[in-house]
């Protein structure tokens, strides 16, 4: 992915940098065996509180199975969770009353109405009588549900389910909001509000978790990814240190207005990194662990020895070659 | 409103959105105590007095067996449908949500069988409110202990529905064909008897035939029969609680 120098030089701080004092979610050798296969295997995993967690992993890497877990209705095999420092085992009606998941598979009686869905939802989790039908109104009309509000369930589309799915857990506003591969199924202008409306959820207080393997979805939520595979966690971190931490993984390609002299190339391959110039010498390229430590000293270089820049450009690493730096293997060739 | 109520109260609207389910099963009760009460009641009539009444109210009994298998049923759907992790999602306890399913199985069971108990006390000549109120108690016991037994097995669902639907018909083969709903237990042959025993149908249609004031003669002990349903209902109950608690799990995922 190409991005503008401006936008590389100044992402926006993860959110996680800020200290939080508690854990939101923590799991401490968690396992889950179904019969002869083990979904996770000792899993160590945190949230902090007002971060989103993405967790990324192809289908089969146990992300379910955890998000299952930490909502109470799968008991794991070993291990324990805990929810804003809440056990799961010991005392799921206390979990289950801080947070809301919107599961993988839209959930709904076939013959009901979303708007009669979403009543009930509310009314479960104690939401205001009179302030329900607005918050559920305005809810809909954000994820464009309005129209199909009088709609059997049945009939909604794939996209419209996964709305409302979604639609649950925004009215709701937990403590721990849960969302299992959100915009699978949903159209791209459709996926962007549901993230937007996450964003949200999260700018008001509420604690994220994602399920996804849609490096997209990834970047445009994450505070913090974690990498999940084969029921093991792999790698966990913001997303520009993960992309740090692949060794020459930041593309840097420079135009020079004209051919530059060996003694810069000498100068250059001394900062670090592998640089390599054109035929013509006046195009290079460069891989480098930090392009943003790495393109200062380059243009210092360059000035110093009279050589003039017209043009840079930086590519960085997808979190597809995250995933396949950490694991050995392409997100998107995992089954 | 209590989350346990508001639970039960969708469940109940689902169950009231389907009238026509009701009136087939009034119908079906009509038609067979006309055809099928008022020939055997003719058979037998010189054993057993009043064998049409006694056929209806185990007939009324089955239903309740019926509505209790239903609950089971129910949960099972809810299972296989993907809405049963969403019901385990919700903030009440596992006690609560299977409360808020034994009320469904109450409602379900008392509208099925009220209106056919009213028409046959009318019918027969003895509807008392008194009467109709202690039928009504004990046939409730028995639903209980009935869907206690339905949601203690509905988990084997969760792993095969074929095995819970082969299980099911061996189930009501045993506590319905073998009980006391259709023939008193005096005239069982010595080697049915002792299966008799065991259907709980046995105690619950004897009790519902002694509080209507059916000839104790043909009956068991009614304090017997009360004890045996009301221990039937208290222990499947538990059990049951005991195992939405332990064993069933929403989902499996990877």
């Amino acid at each position: 992915m190409t991005i503008a120098l401006v936008q590389h030089f100044y992402r926006p701080s993860p959110r996680t940098n800020v200290s939080p004092s508690l854990f939101a979610v923590e799991t401490l050798s968690l396992s889950k065996r179904y019969g002869k296969t083990d979904a996770l295997r000792g899993l160590n995993f945190t949230v902090n509180e007002g971060e989103i967690m993405v967790i990324l992993g192809p289908n089969g890497s146990g992300k379910t199975t955890l998000l299952m877990i930490l909502c109470t209705i799968l008991k794991p095999t070993s291990g324990t969770a805990k929810v804003v420092g809440i056990d799961v085992v010991e005392d799921g009606t206390k979990v289950r009353e801080v947070m809301g998941i919107a599961f993988q598979e839209a959930r709904g009686f076939w013959r009901h109405k979303p708007s009669s869905i979403l009543r009930f939802h509310a009314s479960m989790f104690d939401i205001d009588p009179a302030k329900r039908q607005d918050l559920i109104e305005r809810t809909m009309k954000d994820l464009e549900l309005w129209e199909s509000r009088d709609k059997l369930f049945m009939h909604l589309s794939g996209g419209q389910a996964k709305r409302l799915e979604t639609a649950k857990v925004l009215i709701q506003r937990p403590k721990l909001a849960i969302f299992d591969e959100p915009t699978s199924q949903v159209d791209l202008r459709g996926k962007r509000k549901i993230w937007d409306k996450i964003r949200e959820l999260r700018d008001q207080g509420s604690t994220i978790i994602v399920a996804t393997n849609e490096v997209r979805e990834a970047e445009y939520l994450a505070d913090r990814v974690t990498i999940l595979h084969q029921g093991q966690r792999v790698v966990c971190d913001t997303i520009p240190k993960l992309k740090d931490a692949i060794a020459g993984g930041d593309i840097v390609e420079v135009d020079f207005e004209d051919p530059v002299s060996e003694k810069l190339v000498d100068s250059l391959n001394g900062l670090g990194g592998e640089v390599s110039m054109s035929p013509e010498g006046n195009q290079l390229r460069a891989k480098v662990s930090r392009a943003e430590d790495w393109v200062p000293k380059m243009t210092s270089a360059s000035y110093v020895a009279g050589a003039k820049i017209a043009s840079i450009r930086i590519t960085e690493p997808s979190l597809d070659d995250v995933f396949l730096h950490f694991t050995g293997k392409a997100l998107a060739d995992q089954p | 409103m209590n989350r346990v109520l508001i639970l039960a109260a969708y469940n109940v609207r689902i169950l009231l959105s389907e009238r026509t389910w009701f009136v087939l099963a009034w119908a079906l009760f009509g038609l067979q105590i006309a055809v099928y009460g008022s020939l055997m009641s003719k058979l037998v009539s010189t054993a057993v007095p009043n064998y049409f009444f006694f056929y209806a109210i185990g007939l009324m009994v089955i239903t309740v067996f019926d509505s209790g298998a239903d609950v089971g049923r129910h949960l099972v759907e809810h299972a296989h449908e993907g809405e049963l992790p969403y019901f385990l999602s919700l903030p009440v306890s596992r006690g609560g949500f299977l409360a808020a399913q034994a009320i469904y199985g109450v409602a379900n069971t008392m509208i099925k069988v009220l209106p056919p108990l009213i028409g046959v006390l009318w019918f027969v000549g003895d509807l008392t409110i008194q009467g109709a109120v202690f039928a009504l108690i004990s046939m409730f016991l028995l639903g209980l202990g009935i869907t206690g037994i339905m949601v203690s097995m509905s988990f084997i669902a969760f792993k095969s529905v074929d095995i819970y639907s082969a299980f099911l018909a061996g189930l009501s083969a045993l506590i319905v064909r073998f009980s006391t709903a259709f023939y008193p237990l005096i005239f069982m042959p010595s080697f049915y008897s002792p299966i008799s025993i065991f259907s709980p149908l046995t105690y619950g249609a004897d009790l519902t035939r002694w509080v209507l004031g059916f000839d104790p003669n043909f009956l068991l002990d009614p304090v017997l029969a009360a004890a045996v349903v009301t221990a039937v209902a208290v222990g499947t109950l538990s059990l049951s609680a005991r195992i939405v608690d332990k064993v069933i799990e929403g989902v499996k995922a990877a």
